[in-house]
């Protein structure tokens, strides 16, 4: 079930409705969450319910098995258990075929020839989500940083949270699992915040993300080959995946603050970040911290001098990349950012751990977006090839008689999300635009729910991150 | 008891929260209504894609003041295949294309025919329909096609799609909005291979505007992929909507034709299939000429699809266009004689 669907929005009306009757209850709410959570992610296919079933079960159990286990040895297996299966049932169905492809490839170019089987295994929708903020369960309570939890229902819902259930924020268990087991309160503020974070994800969403689409769609079209059509259509993808993936999360957030319930900001203005360092603290915060917290610091952080601390970063970044998709463009992605983030290290400005003066300050930031940007060419080509004719491209300065149309349309559907983000950072608060008076957050809101109407698809488009 | 979640507002916070936007959207859709029952907007114009910009184009000219006293008109073949510019050429006399879609009904195209002769005053001598036999076969034309041409010719806002998203945008005034104002102010861009050759909605007029209302489909035609038989038959529908198209169309001579598949895509029977189609449509169209040496297939290279020749294919038919209407005014005793007296409806 798509959020921008007509099916969500009677859907979550319905759900209002149960919620506020099981207001009692709090083991008949946590039991509504998760039957509406299953019915949510079983519209899209039944049949994977199992899957998110299973990943559960074995983490519930394995929590419950690490609480009264004292013995290291014995500790550490229930653990390997719960990573075996996690990693297994992601590996399975996202990367088998890429793996085995890449073998028959790199055989290929041995002179080998070989034809092994490729499986026609449908990608679930989120599991890369909710399989990391499953095992983070079980790694957490392993770390003891965080008690087994009793209830299987709580756990249950926490790992099948609808609002967040496929596309995060990946949450962790210390923040999500102790509100379903408290009351949750629900006051006016969070009502109004939530509904402007649901208007404003929306309008990310309808609006910015799903006009600027056509527009990447053309620039990176195998029959362009202009470098100012490639630059513009980069930009472009870059509010495209910016809108799309912090407009679900914004979604996201929104629809928990209206149950009473608080997840994670995901993305915290990271276009304005004035060095490597700074945008990875703001895009995707709750994968990027996942995989400083357990995959990062597990390789030995930055504790084992200046060259394995940046070798962890690159192995970070890499695998970071491919959690993102099986193909080699994700994996050069992550290569790309891992690099930028070990050489900018070096200099602890640069690497954006002091501010920096005035006019440095843009200049940082200008390198900072010019690299990033690339790496959005980077991950938006399909394939090498793709790079490599996008990038050969780049210097051939044609001009199609389109290009003002193009540049017209770019910055119609951007300059909202510039213009308001500006407003948030000089506010330094997410939220400004829900706390406005009367008669001004009237006009804004009103202004984006109209603008949402009108764009809005009778056939809604997915989300991009559903496919990672 | 074992509480859930506690509501710390009542129903004056929710409304608090929920009532102004909704109050501005509702200003929103009073003004937008009323300015443009008070003639304030501009007159709805909703080139919107790459259908809904040929469309509005096509009937937009159809009522502009043209120099061309012959007009081309039939489906995306005749937009696609037909070249106005080699057609003109040919016929050393300025042609107009104003063919649109298969979608759109007999009876749509005369209705443009029409708004071409009113505005055109006597100057509408010759006709050549065209269509591909793909069009012949097509049980149902879409009503939403066909209304967008009249609708457009009628100064009304086009009525949008199904959908609760557009039917709300529809009574927020939204439609009106984007039909009238944006439709004029925001080019929307072209999908897959249109958005590479023509770019954006506007770059498409431009485009139909420059070559005579002519248009290229940029595709490349593979066997492989066309889907489809070749089997052609008439749609019982075409009786009626060619009768219709008759009584409806202004006073000229008619010229039919069908235009080609590509070779490899017909069996060896399909020049005798499309003798047959064309003597059955003509009985109901009882045109002036028909044009039966147009070729009824060409090489694959000059196909962009199968319904569509590419620029080269264009050219090349274009030409051999020219000269069957040439054929066909000396057959009916028109030749040179421009002037010779348009046939009347009946």
């Amino acid at each position: 079930m798509l959020f921008n669907s007509d099916v969500f929005l009677r859907f979550f009306a319905a759900f209002l409705l149960l919620y506020y009757l099981v207001r009692g209850h709090r083991a008949w709410r946590n039991v509504l969450i998760v039957g509406a959570s299953y019915l949510f992610y079983g519209w899209w296919d039944y049949r994977f319910l199992s899957l998110l079933f299973l990943s559960s079960v074995v983490d519930y159990s394995v929590g419950r098995k690490l609480a009264v286990t004292e013995d290291p040895a014995r500790r550490k297996l229930w653990l390997g258990l719960s990573l075996v299966v996690s990693l297994g049932l992601l590996g399975f169905f996202k990367y088998c075929n890429f793996f085995v492809e890449s073998f028959a490839a790199v055989l290929a170019q041995l002179g080998l020839s070989a034809s092994p089987p490729v499986l026609n295994v449908v990608l679930p929708v989120g599991i890369s989500f909710y399989t990391f903020q499953s095992m983070s369960y079980a790694i957490d309570v392993y770390r003891r940083r965080l008690p087994a939890t009793r209830s299987f229902v709580e756990f249950l819902a926490f790992v099948s949270f609808f609002p967040q259930l496929v596309a995060g924020p990946i949450e962790r268990a210390s923040n999500l699992l102790p509100q379903f087991q408290r009351p949750r309160v629900i006051t006016s503020a969070m009502v109004g915040e939530g509904v402007w974070l649901m208007l404003w994800g929306m309008f990310k969403k309808v609006v910015l993300a799903d006009n600027l689409a056509p527009l990447v769609e053309q620039a990176y079209h195998p029959g362009v080959h202009s470098g100012p059509v490639i630059v513009l259509g980069t930009i472009a993808f870059a509010f495209q995946i910016y809108g799309d993936f912090s407009g679900y999360s914004d979604i996201a957030r929104g629809l928990a603050k209206i149950l009473g319930f608080e997840l994670m900001v995901n993305f915290n203005l990271p276009y304005g970040a004035s060095s490597l360092r700074e945008f990875w603290h703001r895009w995707h915060v709750s994968l990027s911290t996942w995989l400083r917290d357990y995959l990062y610091v597990s390789l030995g952080g930055n504790r084992r001098g200046a060259v394995r601390t940046r070798l962890n970063l690159l192995v970070t970044m890499v695998l970071g990349g491919l959690w993102h998709g099986a193909a080699w463009n994700f994996v050069l992605w992550g290569l790309w950012h891992g690099a930028g983030l070990a050489v900018t290290r070096r200099d602890r400005r640069v690497a954006g751990t002091a501010p920096l003066p005035g006019w440095r300050r843009g200049i940082a930031w200008g390198l900072t977006a010019a690299f990033v940007l690339y790496g959005w060419l980077l991950f938006r080509a399909g394939s090498f090839s793709e790079v490599v004719r996008l990038t050969t491209s780049l210097g051939r300065l044609e001009w199609p008689v389109w290009i003002g149309s193009y540049a017209l349309n770019l910055v119609v559907f951007s300059l909202p999300l510039v213009l308001v983000q500006i407003w948030q950072a000089r506010a330094g608060d997410l939220l400004a635009p829900a706390r406005l008076p009367l008669v001004p957050r009237a006009l804004l809101q009103g202004a984006l729910l109209g603008a949402v109407i009108l764009y809005w698809e009778k056939q809604a488009s997915p989300f991009i991150y559903f496919q990672f | 008891m074992d509480r859930s979640h506690t509501y710390e507002l009542g129903g004056r916070d929710l409304a608090a929260v929920l009532t102004p936007p909704l109050g501005v959207l509702a200003i929103a859709a009073l003004l937008i209504h009323g300015a443009a029952a008070l003639g304030w907007l501009p007159p709805p114009r909703p080139a919107l894609d790459m259908d809904r910009t040929v469309l509005v184009h096509q009937a937009e000219a159809a009522r502009t003041p043209q120099l061309a006293r012959t007009v081309v008109i039939g489906d995306s073949s005749g937009l696609m295949d037909v070249s106005a510019v080699v057609v003109s050429a040919g016929l050393e006399e300025p042609v107009r294309n104003l063919s649109t879609l298969s979608y759109v009904d007999l009876p749509t195209h005369a209705r443009l025919l029409r708004e071409y002769a009113v505005t055109n005053s006597g100057g509408l001598r010759e006709v050549v329909l065209l269509l591909h036999p793909e069009t012949l076969r097509l049980r149902d034309p879409s009503s939403y096609h066909s209304r967008q041409v009249v609708d457009f010719l009628e100064g009304r806002d086009a009525a949008p799609g199904p959908g609760v998203g557009t039917r709300l945008s529809l009574w927020l005034g939204g439609e009106r909005l984007r039909g009238r104002c944006l439709s004029r102010w925001l080019p929307v861009p072209l999908a897959g291979e249109y958005g590479r050759f023509y770019g954006f909605t506007t770059d498409l007029e431009r485009y139909l505007e420059a070559h005579g209302g002519s248009a290229v489909d940029p595709h490349t035609f593979d066997r492989q992929k066309a889907q489809g038989t070749a089997e052609y038959r008439l749609a019982r529908r075409f009786e009626l909507e060619s009768r219709t198209f008759r009584d409806r169309m202004p006073s000229a001579r008619l010229y039919v034709g069908l235009t080609p598949a590509p070779e490899s895509f017909v069996g060896a029977d399909h020049a005798t299939a499309v003798d047959r189609l064309r003597t059955q449509w003509s009985a109901w169209l009882e045109p002036d000429g028909l044009l039966t040496n147009l070729p009824v297939t060409m090489p694959d290279r000059w196909f962009a699809s199968v319904t569509h020749l590419n620029s080269a294919g264009s050219v090349e038919f274009s030409g051999r266009l020219a000269a069957e209407v040439k054929r066909a005014r000396s057959l009916s005793g028109t030749a040179g004689a421009p002037e010779g007296g348009p046939r009347s409806p009946r």
